[in-house]
């Protein structure tokens, strides 16, 4: 197994600690002692017993029913208790897991898989085509939404889902158990997405089978140690509320007996997590925030403590608002790009443009400690698709070096000069020109980033008036709805189960903040999903790559930054080796050696 | 004076009332709600719109109070947004115990440190100790209480490494004594930093209380009686400065669990104010509701004691 | 009666030495004043910092909002002689001018709240029944109203939190510990015969107030308002720690101190976080110390401590 539980990232909570970050370069393990080499050569065999502790700087809220949870930090734990059919390499490609292989139809509107039959339960029970059934059945419920599931986009492309969901028939078509260890997927339409689609983490059946689907949220089987039960290689069986939760191995995994005895997270404020690090009090620290950036010299002068820097799937942006809904919209709740009114201030591309070469992004990252607010640990990258996917294009997007001339030559050519001679520039018809900044809280490089932007503007002459940040459950709102704002900064985490961009940047889509409206680019997004031609990858990252440049051309946003990823772990622990998604890695080949 | 407690209880009644409508009416002001954070493109249109309506909150404002009153007033407080599939009850019911640990180790700390040093002070004024008292009482007045925080985690749990930072327990394992001893040791740095401003303060109060009494004249009567130093002290003195500090320890309630907010954060410590801070920028309505609420009885709770408690030592003083 | 329990001076009960009665009161206390060493120190030292931090542009050429990302975190240097924070801001800078903007803020606050404390503790003294039921109410519920929601909700309906809505914050919730103290005051003068003596020749409300209350309250009301002002300090920097507080660029003493809440600034860059915590220090403390001097000289029965 490796490279497992892509749809761990898929969770975009992106912002609430969201260290944001992405690299073009791959995973580059540093090490203390240069003889040590990147793979840490391994001197005596892997042995049995221990305990690692991780340290995660937010407690997880306690819902431990995979189609239920919502935060990162639960999925540190469940990333150990339970599993799903595929799961990812390297290259972001499927690989068997819970499912040994899988089979296309011809017109690819349905896949069949084989199941492992060699695959137990926490509790011992087997596991069967029918637990996967039962999983995406119970997230096609009619209930499940009230409950507070969120997960209904892995259904809605399957057959009958709609029909199962409205209460209209008791039938779910969708998933099929063929036989014990046979389960078949069916798709309305040939789909592009189908194994990312049916990588979702299964759930035991005999466990939730007889509780109805509103209280299952509310059920020991979603929240107490030793009732949770998955297929992992540990088991949840200890929790101090807030404070501690323990996993002990699961020596019946199917990929073998974990070495380690167990592996215990604790919540530790973020403050303190370096300290604990370098005592020997926790033994490693990893997602969703790693530590930070300014840290990293630090880190590496501990001795026994070793980094893992690598991508993010994500980035931080700067949003221009082409376009407001009309109150009538928003009171209405509907997203008609017809009846958008473009804000005028930013409406010619050559302001967004002159914006973008003004905002010197390398600063704001740095090339080494001391410098920019990620102390160089980041990468600037030019479109709003994570770097590892071959569908992202990083040369012939334009690339906004920074040049004040080009910026001062494009806003002269636009007709926003300075006429009343104070330094900044007002609109072409002469009438003060002041841009509206706003950002939320949650992420204090974002936080530092915004005086930092309106600096920068300023500089060229564009004036910016810096709002007060706001918390992001006030700021979401206040951004869907704003009739007078101009330039937003958010930050987003991508899946890594497909590059598509669609639900952030089609002009339909609510998080379109900006409400960028582009038929040509919306189109071009509908046809790298439509097959046939989308099964071509060539033909699909082609379609990408002239959507990219199109982005870049309009610019609903400039992309900031993509942080690095920073992981930390004491060299006690071996086996470790993370995947492009995440840290948690075939967790049952961790051991400790003392 | 039974009459006098009745009465008082009965005003608590229609300020809380007022209270759960005033911090109601406020959330709803603010923007934003429980679901309003959720950013995740993989959530279909819709999904949260449902979920708001499954909540209510599409009822008109006063419904919604209704609502949440007629349930409150059974007891029942609503279920978590953010603690999906958990109950208010039960998600604060987890945390309170630690905060009145930590609220009465704080109030401990104080009692035994403030009170002899203040009356020692007082005894012995203008002296060297008397000196180093005031002074260490003006520091504890003076130093925010985060910054101290962060001092003495870096001091005691890391450099020296004599306390957790972290937490309040480090197993569920434990029992009787060794819970007790481990529970301790994890409450004295945030104990500490929460009661270092009322040590400071009390130890202050204390000093010139006692200071004021032996200054008044039936003392001086006492005195020239050729009644001992210590009736002086135990009989006369000490009754008398106790009034003002007493009816403090009432208010104490209100400051020590606002205190809590932030010794909880930076001890990581999870207790009502951790939960409280949290809840606040997740809009987890129904939690921000049960701990005003309950901040709020607290409070009064707090001050009709002091009031009762300052009738007890102060025979002068009757209500009626 | 409930409630009238803070200890305030009695003035009844002053006890002037003969040969003092021919200065006036003001002379008297202020002769008192000056004989307390600490509180003399205390005014010599904070007018030295409130002067530093008007003369700030004398002090310093740096700009304190002006970031430099080339130079972060960086240690003391001739240039930057506090090193620089997290945007390559220079310390020394921002710890002028941040002291201008949590004096203002403390400043401003005590003198709002004294503004709404006392009118409201001397309408409800004075005319006492249900007046001052009605208030006290009030006070008792603005007491029991939890301070972070209203912050929150406060700073979230609002684009921009300034220090005048900050301050104003500050001041609609912390009014009703002085109300108390005023409020109590004047329900204990209310029964002097000088009062009564005062009503009797027909003395107007007002006139009694201010001619006859005030300056019997000035003693707590004055010692308060700098014990206040001390603490709003502190509540600024609070504020900024748990992320209410007034947002960067700004500087203040508070939110330089989050800034420096990481163990790594804490232990690398004492630079960065000890002058503006010994700045809160020092202010606080010489600030209480002149609230303990005028205490000792408004109140002459302290005399003999």
């Amino acid at each position: 197994m490796k490279k497992r539980k892509s749809w761990l990232s898929l969770l975009a909570i992106v912002f609430l600690l969201g260290m944001l970050a992405a690299c073009s370069d791959g995973n580059k393990e540093t090490t203390n002692d240069p003889d040590d080499g990147n793979n840490d050569p391994v001197t005596s065999e892997p042995k049995s017993g221990g305990t690692v502790v991780g340290a995660m700087d937010t407690a997880p809220t306690g819902q431990f029913n995979p189609i239920f949870y919502q935060e990162a930090y639960e999925a540190n734990i469940l990333g150990l208790t339970h599993d799903s059919l595929l799961s990812q390499n390297d290259e972001l490609e499927f690989e068997p897991h819970l499912a040994k292989e899988w089979k296309f139809s011809e017109d690819f509107s349905s896949v069949t898989f084989t199941l492992r039959d060699d695959v137990k339960w926490h509790d011992g029970q087997p596991f069967t085509a029918n637990d996967v059934v039962f999983t995406y059945k119970t997230i096609a419920d009619p209930e499940y939404v009230a409950a507070g599931g969120v997960r209904s986009s892995y259904v809605s492309k399957l057959v009958g889902a709609e029909e199962y969901t409205s209460g209209e028939t008791d039938e779910f078509p969708g998933v099929v158990a063929d036989d014990d260890y046979t389960v078949t997927f069916h798709f309305k339409e040939p789909n592009v997405m189908a194994l990312a689609d049916a990588s979702f983490t299964i759930i035991p059946e005999h466990i939730f089978k007889d509780i109805p689907v509103a209280d299952m949220p509310s059920a020991a089987a979603s929240l107490q140690p030793n009732e949770v039960i998955g297929t992992g290689p540990f088991k949840f069986t200890e929790m101090v509320e807030g404070e501690r939760y323990v996993l002990t191995k699961n020596p019946d995994y199917f990929l073998g007996e974990p070495y380690l005895d167990s592996v215990e997270w604790r919540v530790v404020n973020q403050d303190l997590i370096l300290q604990l690090l370098e005592s020997g009090e926790i033994d490693f620290v990893a997602d969703p925030n790693g530590f930070q950036a300014a840290d990293y010299d630090t880190v590496a002068n501990m001795e026994h403590v070793k980094i893992i820097e690598q991508n993010d799937f994500g980035y931080q942006l700067l949003g221009f608002i082409q376009n407001y809904r009309t109150p009538e919209d928003i009171e209405a709740g509907v997203l008609e790009p017809e009846n958008w009114v473009p804000n005028e201030r930013l409406k010619d591309p050559k302001v967004r443009q002159a914006i973008a070469y003004a905002i010197n992004r390398q600063a704001l990252i740095g090339t080494k400690a001391g410098e920019g607010l990620l102390h160089g640990r980041g990468q600037i990258i030019n479109a709003p698709i994570a770097t590892q996917f071959p569908a992202y294009d990083g040369e012939n997007p334009n690339q906004y070096e920074f040049s004040q001339e080009q910026a001062n030559a494009l806003l002269d050519e636009a007709g926003y000069k300075d006429v009343t001679g104070d330094g900044l520039r007002e609109d072409p018809e002469g009438n003060e020109w002041v841009l509206k900044l706003a950002y939320p809280l949650g992420n204090k490089l974002r936080e530092d980033s915004a005086p930092i932007i309106v600096e920068m503007l300023a500089e060229v002459g564009v004036s910016v008036d810096l709002q007060q940040p706001l918390e992001m459950a006030a700021y979401v709102p206040e951004l869907t709805n704003t009739q007078d704002w101009d330039l937003y900064l958010l930050g987003w985490t991508l899946g890594s189960g497909d590059p598509d961009p669609s639900g952030l940047w089609g002009s339909k889509d609510a998080y379109n903040f900006g409400r960028w409206y582009n038929p040509e680019a919306d189109q071009l997004l509908v046809d790298a999903v439509t097959p046939p031609d989308a099964f071509d990858p060539e033909f699909r990252n082609q379609v990408y790559s002239d959507w990219q440049v199109m982005f870049q051309e309009d610019l609903p946003a400039l992309i900031l930054y993509a942080q690095n990823k920073l992981y930390a772990y004491n060299e006690r622990m071996q086996g470790v080796v993370p995947a492009v998604t995440g840290f948690i890695n075939d967790p049952q080949l961790w051991w400790v050696q003392d | 004076m039974y009459k006098y407690i009745i009465r008082r209880i009965l005003i608590f009644i229609p300020m809380l009332f007022a209270l759960t409508i005033i911090v109601f009416a406020l959330l709803k002001a603010a923007p934003g709600d429980p679901f309003s954070q959720i950013l995740d493109p993989d959530i279909e249109a819709g999904v949260l719109d449902e979920q708001r309506a499954a909540a209510g909150f599409n009822d008109p404002i006063h419904v919604q109070y209704i609502n949440w009153l007629t349930s409150a007033v059974k007891g029942d407080f609503g279920d978590s947004f953010r603690y999906k599939g958990r109950e208010v009850t039960e998600v604060i019911m987890d945390r309170i115990p630690n905060t009145v640990y930590l609220g009465l180790f704080s109030l401990l700390i104080t009692i035994i440190v403030a009170i002899p040093i203040g009356i020692y002070s007082a005894r012995h004024p203008y002296s060297l100790f008397d000196y180093a008292a005031t002074g260490f009482g003006f520091f504890g007045l003076a130093v925010p209480n985060f910054f101290f925080g962060l001092v003495i985690i870096y001091l005691f749990a890391i450099q020296l490494g004599w306390f957790p930072s972290q937490g309040s327990i480090s197993s569920t394992s434990l029992t009787g004594m060794e819970l007790f001893t481990d529970r301790i040791h994890h409450l004295i740095l945030p104990g500490l930093t929460l009661g270092l401003a009322s040590t400071a303060s009390y130890m202050r109060y204390m000093r010139s209380e006692v200071l004021n009494v032996l200054s008044s004249d039936y003392i001086r009567t006492a005195r020239a009686k050729g009644m001992s130093e210590r009736n002086i002290l135990y009989k006369h003195t000490l009754r008398n400065a106790m009034i003002p500090i007493i009816t403090l320890f009432g208010f104490e309630i209100g400051s020590l669990l606002a205190g809590a907010i932030i010794t909880e954060g930076v001890f990581n410590y999870p207790g009502l104010g951790t939960l409280f801070l949290s809840s606040i920028g997740n809009r987890d309505y129904p939690v921000i509701m049960a701990i005003a609420f309950l901040l709020g009885l607290f409070i009064l709770v707090g001050n009709l004691i002091a009031d009762i408690l300052y009738s007890i030592v102060d025979p002068r003083i009757r209500y009626d | 009666m409930e409630n009238n329990y803070i200890p305030v001076a009695d003035p009844g009960t002053s006890q002037i030495a003969p040969e003092e009665k021919s200065r006036t009161p003001f002379q008297l206390a202020l002769g008192r004043f000056l004989k307390n060493k600490m509180a003399v120190a205390s005014v010599f030292i904070l007018f030295i910092i409130v002067s530093a931090v008007m003369a700030a542009p004398l002090l310093t050429d740096q700009d304190p909002t002006k970031s430099n990302l080339l130079l972060v975190e960086q240690s003391p240097s001739a240039e930057h002689p506090l090193g620089t924070d997290s945007s390559g801001r220079d310390n020394f800078a921002r710890l002028l001018y941040g002291g201008r903007i949590s004096l203002i803020v403390g400043f401003s606050a005590m003198v709002f709240t004294l503004a709404i404390g006392v009118v409201l503790g001397a309408i409800a003294g004075y005319y006492g029944k249900l007046v001052d039921a009605f208030i006290m109410r009030f006070a008792d519920m603005i007491l029991i109203l939890p301070f972070l929601v209203l912050v929150l909700v406060i700073v979230a309906i609002l684009n921009k939190v300034t220090i005048g809505i900050f301050v104003t914050i500050i001041a609609l919730t912390s009014w009703p510990g002085l109300t108390r103290i005023v409020r109590g005051t004047f329900l204990s003068l209310r029964e002097q015969e000088f009062v009564l003596g005062a009503k009797a020749i027909g003395a107007t409300d007002l006139r009694i107030i201010f001619k006859h209350f005030i300056p019997n309250a000035i003693g707590p009301i004055v010692v308060n308002a700098t014990l206040m002002m001390a603490s709003y300090i502190i509540v600024e920097s609070a504020l900024s720690f748990i992320g209410f507080g007034i947002p960067q660029p700004t500087p203040t003493w508070g939110n330089m101190i989050s800034e420096a809440q990481s163990i790594r600034i804490l232990q690398n860059n004492p630079e960065a976080w000890i002058p503006p915590g010994l700045a809160i220090l020092v202010t606080v403390l010489c600030i209480n110390f002149i609230g303990d001097g005028l205490r000792d000289a408004l109140d002459p029965k302290s005399l003999e401590r």
